[in-house]
Formats: structure tokens, C-alpha cells, sequence
């Protein structure tokens, strides 16, 4: 099921109505039959998958806590056999593919099969979920649970399901696991924050979506065509992916439960290390947690040397550990080499940014004229990554980065200006939004972290006027065509 | 407080959209009327009915009239088609850029509801053009061939839109009128960019350029057309889409008056020395509306695989040369005779 549209209004109506009105652990069980049910809803078969995850971290936890010197073994249980589920269904077709052509390469031609079968949506997000709860608990962080329903309710919470955020075990269990009470704030606040999040995608993300369609359908894009089509996509994806966010982390705190914040406006990061603390969070803490300070930890005990080539070991246990994660967190992302580019392209933003930062930084006054330049060009890079993103077919890469401004026709450039224009026109709530966060405005769509005992009057006009706004804009301005959510296909 | 604060947000919310029935009056402008197909199109100001075109039909009282659009236009020579068929010659009502519900209308208001009685109407068109009525309806482009009121049309439209969606869009548009509003601003929006783009009449022509050079399915790359194509697989649903589509209204408008039908499926693009692709869909789909025309007492002719017309003969999309518009039409006269007996 997806988010927009009707069968999810009505989902949502009916689910939460009946919520309210049951007890705790029933609360549970309804939880976990409507997310079955919203996952199931196109193909029934991705309900064995969820399950089968579950079970296995839900019996490998209670194996740790049960056989305590067993953990060890538990813990490559539960990572063989969820990467082993992740793998067949993701990245078999990438693997076998990539086999047969190194081998054809070498002179051996074999024959190989492809594999039919639909990749189960959100896969990728609720295996690292999963997983997440085993580690935990393997380090001591969690305490297995006892109960399935609560560890099944966890795992298939329906709001973040299909794409995040990516929920840890010691911050969502406990939400599952105690009374929740209905709250009328949280319910105003998540109104807002689901409303924003409908305009922004099908407002927004909808209509400079059908710009960057268009260019990147195009067979040989000229060089300022290629760039507005980047921009519209450079737009599109954060519209896309944070609306999916907004939306899902309205639903939830309807259901009285907070889902963490994952986009703080990253469009202005001044520097890749700012964009990863902005840019979809909970997987960006979670390979950092996970993969990075693992690899980061061992390599700094590894590395005899004091310094190599002007670095110390730390700079470089840093410099590899970010790399190798980069390049994982590209290939989470999908089972293609362009994906694989884009993380370690900001594998090595990472890695520089990190060396030029043991150089001594300017004044403070100096630093800041320089922010809106460092917020562009952190956006320029940000852009030429998503190129990267985007464009799946390699020649059509390299093509597109041997373009050169100095063949651009009259019609080509008109062209690329009218669409940066639309684009631009389309996406401007977006930017007003972050300029006026970034200015230090009251963020009326952010929902709030605490319970207010005596709501602001102006604020509550205020947001009172901004939902009807946006769902006015909704009626005029949304496109008539609608796309599926981008990082569904992860 | 705190409920009252959550009443007033959604109450904001449903209550603020109003203020676009309060504006939508003054943007719909002081002579807009209740359109002729109001199951999807609010009141708007309409361009008059042509009755030009009934005139000229009347003075020239042809024996064959072609309707299409610039397929139709990019392949007949008039002069030529009268001086083959002779008689009292050939008229054509070619408009760029239209589908079956313009055709519907201009051979139900410019021929038959007005005494006109040739031998036979021609229609031009490509693949499922005929079931497709909503294909390049958009508000005005049917003004030129509607009359004030097209109950007829209006049912075929809303049986074919009708659906859980329409309906909360009917639902919203009763309370909100935000239909004027998106009429008004959208084409501003998608105007505005021109100005950075383009001085002044060259911003009316920009747009047009786009869509004629840049996005052009030749354009595309392969894998962009195949979606295209596959996409429109669903679309290729003969028996599903008929009851919904002009076309049985059109066959029994010709029984009626007596006038005879004739239906030209003009060949798509060739890819380079092959004729193009159709899906089993498609061809499924040809089959059955081949079947239904001949039921019907239509005549059938389709280009599809015809080796007189390759690739060399095709200008842009699926128009084809300026110079090549004399050869199709002795060519359709020759391999059709049926159609002009």
C-alpha cells in the first residue's frame, strides 16, 4: 500500500479509530495485522520474507539470552541469514551478471541465468532494522524480548516500513512495549507534518519529477539540459524521501509513537560531513554505528606507523573506514555499479573533507561570509552525486561528464533554462522552508519533541492556516502524474 | 486547549481551501458558461462553435470527407484524392494535435446533424485512438466542433473517468471549485519559465519547439520508448474499452444518416527497415477493432507493415514528407478501393 492514496486514507481512518479504542496489548495485535496487511496488500508473498526475518531475530535473541556462550554463533545466525535473504532477492541478478561478464572477460563464456522475481519492497530497511535488534542485543545494548508480538509489532511497524527511518531496537522497543496515551498536541503537530508531507510529494516532488524523467529519458541531453535535469532530480529525491518520512512519522505519532527526525534540511550542509548529519540520518547513524566505527576501531589498532604520506593512523583508519562504508552504503542502496559510484564518490568527499580539516580553519567572522558559499558548493556536489544516483547506464555516464557547455545550441539552452525555471517555481516552498528554518523562524511543521501542557495560540493559528494552505495547494498544484516513492525500490 | 488546538488545524485545513471557491468566480472570467462536459471540466469562458466549416461543406457538398488529425494532414493531398475519386471531389477536417472525441464532434455537428451526406467519411488514426476518448481532451479543444450542450459525449466521458478517484474529486471540486483556480494558474506556472528562457514571441514558440524537437520520441532512448510502449499495453483492451469510446457512437451516427465509414490505421514510425513494433496486445487489439468494423459494415484499411511506406518516406514522429503526401493518397485509393467504391 502506499501512502498516496485512497486505499491507505481509508487504511489509516479505520485503523487508528479502532486503535484508541483497545486496550494495550491489543493495540499490539492491531498494529501487526494492519502493517501485514499494509505490506501485504499488493504481494502477499513479501509477508513469508518479514516473517521469516522476524523469527530469526526474535529466536537468535532469545538463543543469546538463553545460551550465553553461544551468542557468538547466534549473532552469524542471524547475519548470514537476513544478508542471505537481502542477497538472493537484491543482489543475485547484480552478482551472477557481474560473474559472467568478469568471466567472459577472462574468455569464458558462460551461460547464465536470470532470476524473475519481484524485489520485496523496503527489504533493505527492515533487515537492517531487524538486525539491528540482534547486534544490540549481542553487545548488551538491548535485552531480548520475550514477547513475538512486540518483537514482530518492531520489526513491521507499518508507518516506516517500507522506507524508513530506520528505527533501533533500544529507541522503538520500548515505544512498543509501554502504554501509550492518545495526545491531541501530538495529533496537531503529526496533522501538519502529514499534510506538508503530501504537498511535498505531490507538489513537489511530482512535478520536478516528470522534469528529470524527461531528461534522463533523453538519448543525448546537451550539457545545461543534462544540469536542469540533475537539479530537477536533486529536488525531486529529497522532496520525495523526506514527504515519505513526514508522512510516515505523522502516522506514527498519530499511533503514539515518535519516529526519529531523518532530514534537517541537507541542502544546506556546508561541508559532506554536515550533509551526512542531514541527509536520511537513521541510515547514516546506523552504517556509522554498525560499519564505520567497527572498521574505524580496528583500523587504528592496526596501522603500526605514526604517520604515512602526511597522515596519522587515525586520519587514515578514518579515511578507510569511511570509504569501505561509503561503498556499502551505496550498494545498500541497489544492486548497480552506479550506486556503488555514488557512495564512493562521497566515500571520498568524506575522506578529504576530513584531511582538509586538520589544516587551520579561518576566522570565525571570515567563516561565516564564507557559509553561503561553502551551502552552494556543498549543493554542487551533492548535485554531481546524484548524477552518479541516477543516470544507470555507465556509457550514458561517461558520456554525460564529457559534456561540454561549448556545444549547447539555442533551443537546448532555452530549453534547460525553461525547465531550471520550472523546477525552481515548483520546488520554491522548499527552499522558503529551509531559509526560513535556517533564519531562525519558528518550524511549524516540525513536529515537537515534547508535550505541550498549554499549546502557543499564535502558533496553533498559524499552523491552523498553513494545513489549509497546503492542502489547497494540494488540490490546485499537485501533478496529474503521480510516481512511485524513490526509495521504495531500496 | 490541547483538542481544541487540534480541532482548529483541521478545521484549518478543510475550512482555508475555501477560500478558493470565494476566488475561483473572479479567475474564471465574467462569460464563463457550464461547459458541454461538465463530468470533467468546470465552468470556463469557451471559444463559439466554427460553422465556417459547415458553410464551405455546404457549398462544396463533397462525396468524401476525411476527418483526422496531422497524421491524416501529413498524408493526404486533398486535390489529388478529388481528382481520383472525381465526382463532386474530397474534403478534409485535419486538425493538429486531436483525438476521437474532436472527430466524434466534427462528424456528428459538421456533417450529419446538418444535412451533409457524402458518400463516405474517411477517419484517420493510430492504434487505440478510437477507444481512447480522452486523448488530447483538454478545456478548449473541443470548443471549435461542441455545441452548447454534448450529453452524449458527457456520459462516454464520465463513464470512463468514473471511479473511486473522480468521485472524491467531484466530492472536492463541489466544495472547494479548485478546478478554476488549477485552469487558471497552471498554464501560468508552466508559462512563466519561458520569459527567463526566450525573448517575446519566441516564448510562445519555445514551447512549442520543445515538444516538436527536443522531446521527440526519437529523442528518447530505447529503453524510454519501450516503457512508453509498454505502458500503453493496458490501453490495448478492445472489448473493455468500446462501451466507454466514441466509436459505437460514431458507427451508429453513420447508420443513421446513411453515410457510409471508413477507418485508416496510418503506421506508426518504421524502425529502420522494419515496420514498428506492436506488442500481442496490440495486436490482439487491432484484431478485435478490425472485427467490430466489418461487423458493422465499417470499411477497415491499416498502413501497419505496408513495404510502401519505410522509413525513408517519414519526417518527424510518425508525420510523414511533404513531398510523399501526393504518393499516399494514390497509394491508400489504390490498395483500398473499397473505401472510395
Amino acid at each position: 500500500m502506499i501512502f498516496h492514496s485512497l486505499d491507505f486514507v481509508v487504511f489509516f481512518l479505520v485503523t487508528v479509530t479502532i486503535y484508541w479504542v483497545l486496550p494495550h496489548r491489543w493495540q499490539n495485535l492491531l498494529l501487526l495485522v494492519s502493517s501485514y496487511v499494509f505490506y501485504g496488500w499488493v504481494h502477499p508473498w513479501f509477508l513469508a520474507l518479514i516473517f521469516a526475518t522476524t523469527c530469526i531475530d526474535y529466536g537468535s535473541t532469545r538463543g543469546m539470552s538463553r545460551w550465553p556462550h553461544r551468542k557468538r554463533a547466534l549473532l552469524w545466525l542471524s547475519v548470514v541469514t537476513n544478508f542471505g535473504l537481502l542477497g538472493y532477492f537484491k543482489y543475485v541478478n547484480f552478482f551472477v551478471e557481474n560473474v559472467a561478464a568478469a568471466l567472459g572477460a577472462l574468455g569464458w563464456h558462460v551461460p547464465h541465468a536470470v532470476l524473475n522475481v519481484a524485489l520485496p519492497v523496503g527489504i533493505s530497511f527492515y533487515t537492517f532494522q531487524s538486525m539491528s535488534y540482534t547486534i544490540d542485543v549481542y553487545k548488551g545494548h538491548a535485552k531480548a524480548r520475550t514477547s513475538l508480538l512486540d518483537v514482530a509489532t518492531f520489526v513491521s511497524f507499518f508507518p516506516h516500513l517500507v522506507a524508513g527511518p530506520i528505527m533501533r531496537a533500544t529507541n522503538l522497543l520500548p515505544q512498543v512495549e509501554t502504554q501509550r496515551r492518545f495526545s491531541p498536541s501530538a495529533a496537531r503537530d503529526a496533522t501538519l507534518l502529514m499534510a506538508w508531507g503530501f504537498f511535498k510529494k505531490l507538489v513537489i516532488a511530482d512535478n520536478v519529477g516528470v522534469i528529470a524523467n524527461k531528461v534522463f529519458a533523453l538519448k543525448a541531453p546537451e550539457f545545461y539540459m543534462l544540469w536542469a535535469g540533475v537539479f530537477a532530480f536533486s529536488i525531486q529525491i529529497y522532496a520525495d524521501f523526506s514527504a515519505y518520512t513526514d508522512i510516515a512519522r505523522g502516522t506514527a505519532k498519530w499511533f503514539g509513537f515518535d519516529l526519529i527526525k531523518n532530514f534537517d534540511h541537507p541542502y544546506l550542509a556546508k561541508g559532506p560531513s554536515d550533509f551526512w548529519r542531514r541527509w536520511n540520518i537513521s541510515l547514516s547513524t546506523w552504517f556509522r554505528d554498525y560499519v564505520f566505527l567497527p572498521i574505524a576501531y580496528k583500523m587504528s589498532g592496526a596501522i603500526k606507523a605514526d604517520r604515512a604520506l602526511g597522515l596519522d593512523a587515525i586520519t587514515w583508519a578514518y579515511v578507510i573506514g569511511m570509504i569501505v562504508t561509503m561503498l556499502t552504503a551505496g550498494l545498500w542502496h541497489g544492486a548497480s555499479w552506479n550506486y556503488v559510484l555514488w557512495g564512493a564518490y562521497h566515500g571520498v568527499l568524506l575522506a578529504v573533507a576530513r584531511i582538509a580539516g586538520a589544516f587551520p580553519k579561518p576566522r570565525k567572522r571570515i567563516r561565516r561570509w564564507l557559509a553561503p558559499l561553502q551551502i552552494a558548493g556543498m549543493f554542487l556536489l551533492t548535485s554531481l552525486g546524484w548524477l552518479f544516483f541516477r543516470e544507470t547506464e555507465f556509457a550514458a555516464l561517461v558520456r554525460d561528464l564529457q559534456l561540454s557547455p561549448s556545444q549547447a545550441t539555442v533551443l537546448g539552452t532555452q530549453t534547460a533554462v525553461y525547465l531550471f525555471g520550472l523546477a525552481a517555481i515548483y520546488s520554491a516552498p522548499l527552499w522558503i522552508h529551509s531559509l526560513w528554518v535556517a533564519a531562525g523562524g519558528p518550524d511549524l511543521v516540525g513536529a515537537m519533541l515534547h508535550e505541550e501542557t498549554r499549546p502557543h495560540l499564535g502558533r496553533v493559528a498559524a499552523q491552523a492556516g498553513l494545513a489549509g494552505l497546503l492542502f489547497a495547494g494540494v488540490l490546485v498544484l499537485r501533478s496529474l502524474t503521480t510516481l512511485d516513492f524513490i526509495y521504495f525500490q531500496f | 486547549m490541547s483538542w481544541l488546538s487540534l480541532g482548529l488545524v483541521v478545521a484549518g485545513a478543510l475550512v482555508v481551501p475555501l477560500g478558493l471557491r470565494a476566488v475561483s468566480p473572479a479567475l474564471r472570467g465574467p462569460k464563463a458558461a457550464p461547459s458541454y462536459i461538465p463530468a470533467i471540466e468546470s465552468p470556463r469562458e469557451r471559444a463559439p462553435f466554427d460553422t465556417s466549416v459547415v458553410t464551405d461543406l455546404n457549398q462544396a457538398r463533397p462525396d468524401y470527407i476525411a476527418i483526422g488529425d496531422s497524421m491524416a494532414g501529413s498524408r493526404i493531398a486533398l486535390g489529388d484524392l478529388s481528382r481520383l475519386v472525381g465526382g463532386r471531389g474530397a474534403a478534409g477536417l485535419f486538425d493538429a494535435a486531436r483525438g476521437s472525441a474532436y472527430w466524434y464532434l466534427a462528424f456528428k455537428n459538421w456533417i450529419v446533424d446538418r444535412g451533409i451526406r457524402p458518400k463516405a467519411v474517411i477517419f484517420f488514426f493510430r492504434d487505440e485512438n478510437l477507444t481512447d476518448p480522452l486523448f488530447r481532451v483538454w478545456p478548449g479543444a473541443l470548443d471549435r466542433v461542441a455545441m452548447d450542450q454534448e450529453s452524449r459525449l458527457n456520459e462516454i466521458l464520465a463513464a470512463r473517468v468514473n471511479g473511486t478517484y473522480h468521485q472524491v474529486h467531484l466530492t472536492t471540486q463541489a466544495l472547494y471549485k479548485h478546478d478554476a483556480v488549477r485552469a487558471w494558474i497552471e498554464p501560468k506556472i508552466l508559462r512563466a519559465p519561458t520569459a527567463l528562457a526566450a525573448d517575446g514571441p519566441g516564448q510562445t514558440a519555445l514551447l512549442d519547439a520543445m515538444n516538436d524537437k527536443v522531446f521527440t520520441l526519437e529523442t528518447l532512448r530505447p529503453m524510454a520508448v519501450a516503457d512508453m510502449q509498454a505502458a500503453d499495453d493496458a490501453a490495448f483492451d478492445f472489448r473493455k474499452f468500446l462501451p466507454t469510446s466514441v466509436l459505437p457512437e460514431i458507427i451508429r451516427l453513420g447508420a443513421e444518416s446513411g453515410i457510409h465509414l471508413a477507418f485508416v490505421r496510418v503506421q506508426r514510425r518504421p524502425e529502420d527497415h522494419r515496420p514498428p513494433p506492436q506488442s500481442p496486445a496490440l495486436q490482439r487489439y487491432i484484431k478485435d477493432l478490425a472485427a467490430y468494423l466489418v461487423a458493422n459494415r465499417a470499411d477497415f484499411h491499416d498502413d501497419w507493415g505496408d513495404p510502401d511506406l519505410p522509413l525513408e518516406m517519414y519526417d518527424d514522429g510518425d508525420h510523414l514528407k511533404d513531398e510523399y503526401r501526393s504518393f499516399y493518397t494514390a497509394l491508400l485509393f489504390r490498395k483500398a478501393p473499397g473505401i472510395f467504391r
